[in-house]
């Protein structure tokens, strides 16, 4: 399974080889995985269980619906246009694949506000989230950037690769994020 | 406990936690762009909102000038990293037909006060609320920190998504030139 996925990855149209960087905090040992290619740069940083739920919390989240999102796994996800035309970013098209698992499609807004209004958590609230969380469509122009969080339904301390999507000059584009990984349960 | 003091507790503990967090996210995040995307002049959506101050601004009271509007929260790390350079920005241009307004998204004052207490610099501009997010939709805000600049007609013609060094002189320069148009 996992053989197959990784070649309906490799199989994505227009998809660029870049390398995959990684850094760690020395402060936090929290991990940084980067990428540029093609004009684009794609940036996930670990955010621990404990930040996702205080984070949260502080929000007005109850501490039910904080545990609910501390247990994904979670990235601050930065995407930045480093080139010299616009691009065209659309959440839905990013895929991630971990071990034996098919490509998903990452949780969107949408679907997590569904969650919350399930378990009450208040509009203040639910506002905070939306906005704190990477939006679902944009378009960058040069030197623009934005980040927001991104969540992955794979185990703590587990690996994964994120097929990243961006349209640019009418044609659709991938990248890659090689062996990204949750951070600890326990961080 | 009255309910202003219960208020601060949790204003200060959501600061701790957000600052504890923010620098966490902060240590690894690009430089701040020095740059504006100029558009063509369409006509900006209204904006009228209360301040921290308790009066109410409107950018339609502010034609002849040519105005900065930055979408953010207190929670953005960028938005954080951002404000002392618009408060830079505001100071280089005092005098000039020029003006700055803040609007924050879905968040209370004591929550705005907490941080704009930490910043070295006393914040010049107006800080609007836009407590349920409606003006953000309005101008088709998707994601914090975005910025306009609207010209002396009402009009935007430069956008800025995430964050900036608002007084780098390559947008100090983009503004005074509209301020001259």
């Amino acid at each position: 399974m996992r053989r197959l996925s990784l070649t309906l990855l490799a199989l994505w149209p227009l998809a660029v080889a870049a390398t995959t960087e990684s850094s760690t905090d020395p402060e936090t040992g929290l991990v940084t995985w980067q990428t540029e290619t093609a004009g684009i740069q794609v940036r996930l940083t670990q955010i621990s269980p404990d930040q996702a739920r205080a984070f949260y919390q502080a929000r007005g989240f109850s501490a039910a619906a904080a545990e609910r999102y501390a247990g994904e796994c979670v990235f601050m996800t930065v995407v930045r246009n480093i080139g010299d035309a616009p691009i065209q970013h659309r959440l839905a098209d990013w895929r991630y694949v971990s071990a034996g698992q098919a490509p998903r499609p990452i949780r969107s807004k949408t679907e997590w506000d569904r969650l919350w209004k399930r378990q009450s958590v208040a509009e203040s609230a639910r506002i905070a989230f939306n906005w704190a969380q990477f939006p679902a469509t944009q378009t960058f122009a040069p030197g623009d950037w934005n980040q927001g969080m991104t969540t992955y339904s794979v185990p703590h301390g587990g690996p994964f690769d994120l097929r990243f999507v961006w349209r640019a000059g009418g044609k659709q584009h991938s990248g890659l994020l090689e062996q990204v990984r949750c951070a600890d349960g326990h961080a | 406990m009255d309910m202003r003091k219960q208020g601060w507790i949790a204003a200060l503990a959501a600061c701790w936690v957000l600052g504890a967090s923010g620098a966490v996210w902060a240590a690894d995040l690009p430089p701040l762009s020095t740059n504006l995307t100029m558009q063509a002049p369409q006509p900006a959506p209204a904006l009228k909102l209360k301040g921290l101050d308790g009066q109410i601004h409107d950018l339609a009271q502010l034609k002849g000038r040519v105005v900065l509007i930055n979408f953010w929260a207190t929670w953005c790390p960028p938005c954080r990293r951002e404000m002392p350079s618009m408060e830079r920005l505001s100071q280089a241009l005092k005098g000039e037909a020029f003006s700055v307004l803040a609007v924050d998204v879905g968040e209370d004052p004591d929550t705005i006060d907490a941080f704009t207490s930490q910043l070295d610099a006393t914040l010049g501009f107006p800080i609007l609320l836009d407590t349920r997010s409606r003006a953000m939709q309005a101008w088709k805000v998707a994601g914090l920190p975005t910025t306009f600049l609207v010209d002396k007609q009402g009009r935007i013609v430069a956008s800025a998504i995430g964050g900036r060094e608002f007084d780098h002189p390559e947008i100090v320069q983009a503004i005074r030139d509209l301020i001259k148009k």
